[in-house]
């Protein structure tokens, strides 16, 4: 029985499992290469690449600013301008600014969470945080930082996940919010019967305000940049 | 005889590296167990060579068969959501380790 015919099948099958082999050993390696870890490892690669730009472009924004301010303050004709320009920057948040004011720091409840609480009760919200601006606004505050992260017309206060984001940036309790203007104002505001505040400690949220002599807000540190809005033209203005 | 069943591996080899076809990893699963049942059905072939029964008839389709039929099992679990593929592993892989060991006692007769 040992025929040719024996011998060409034997040779013919072997060839087509060599090609099957070679495919499988292609798409499995290829297949490896893509696997799950590896991609998750990449992403967090990637994030942190990111980070670091975004950072350094941060400090690019800041060192640009200084320039400009630099050659703002060498040109005499603009001279007149300067003290328009501070204003518009101050409230527009783009310089650090420093005065008497008041300190509030608001905490999760600190107790322990039995069986059955709703975690939700026992931390603090961007709602929270949104609404104790408001309230520091109301009662005359100039300028506003939360961890550091200054307040501006364009900032946000939203949660993101276990956190909250303020321009961008992922801030965590315990939350620091500064505000300069009339300490006795901002106290009383804040402190006001069935206010905010109170209703936070209700709850069983730490939140204390302190009036402070000197607080240093710091300046808006991304980029203001206008893609869809224009400003309108005086004379169309004047009409 | 056994250059032979090498040379072609390698050409089959070789060719299979220089196609230009990839599977998706969705049916690389089926591939390999199709890849484990041929392997059985090359070893029962030779075995059979040497035990001088060999029938290029029964070896062919045996080759065809089990290996479309392995995949299919595999795709078949898969939709079941039984692991399915498992069985033709064990399957196989026994019987190749059988095979396998035959073949080494003929050999060892043979010289």
């Amino acid at each position: 029985m040992r025929s040719k015919g024996a011998q060409i099948s034997i040779a013919i099958v072997c060839m087509v499992l060599g090609i099957m082999l070679a495919i499988q050993f292609k798409t499995t390696e290829s297949y490896q290469a893509n696997l799950v870890p590896a991609r998750v490892e990449d992403l967090t690669q990637q994030v942190q690449s990111v980070s670091e730009e975004r950072d350094a472009l941060v400090e690019e924004v800041l060192s640009l600013r200084e320039k400009l301010k630099n050659v703002r303050e060498t040109d005499q004709a603009m001279a007149d301008l300067q003290a328009d320009l501070q204003d518009a920057n101050m409230s527009a948040g783009l310089i650090a600014v420093e005065g008497p004011g008041v300190i509030i720091t608001v905490n999760d409840n600190p107790r322990e969470l039995q069986p059955g609480d709703n975690p939700n009760f026992s931390l603090v919200h961007d709602s929270d945080l949104l609404m104790l601006v408001n309230e520091l606004k109301t009662s005359g505050a100039e300028a506003i930082s939360i961890n550091g992260e200054r307040i501006t017309a364009k900032s946000e206060i939203r949660c993101a996940g276990t956190l909250i984001l303020v321009n961008w940036n992922r801030i965590g309790p315990p939350f620091v919010i500064k505000a300069i203007g009339n300490p006795d104002m901002l106290e009383s505001g804040m402190l006001i019967k069935n206010g905010y505040m109170e209703s936070l400690k209700v709850l069983g949220i730490q939140a204390t305000i302190e009036k402070a002599e000197k607080i240093t807000i710091p300046a808006y540190s991304g980029s203001v940049k206008f893609t869809f809005a224009q400003p309108v033209k005086y004379e169309e203005k004047a009409e | 005889m056994w250059l032979l069943v090498l040379f072609c591996l390698m050409i089959g080899l070789l060719i299979g590296m220089q196609v230009p076809v990839f599977l998706s990893v969705v049916y690389a699963k089926y591939m390999s167990i199709a890849v484990i049942a041929a392997l059985d059905a090359v070893f029962g072939g030779i075995r059979a060579y040497m035990e001088d029964n060999f029938d290029t008839t029964i070896f062919v389709s045996g080759f065809v068969v089990n290996t479309l039929l392995a995949a299919g099992m595999a795709y078949l679990g898969d939709r079941l959501g039984v692991q399915l593929y498992l069985a033709a592993v064990v399957v196989f892989g026994v019987r190749i380790f059988q095979n396998l060991g035959i073949i080494r006692r003929y050999l060892l007769k043979k010289y």
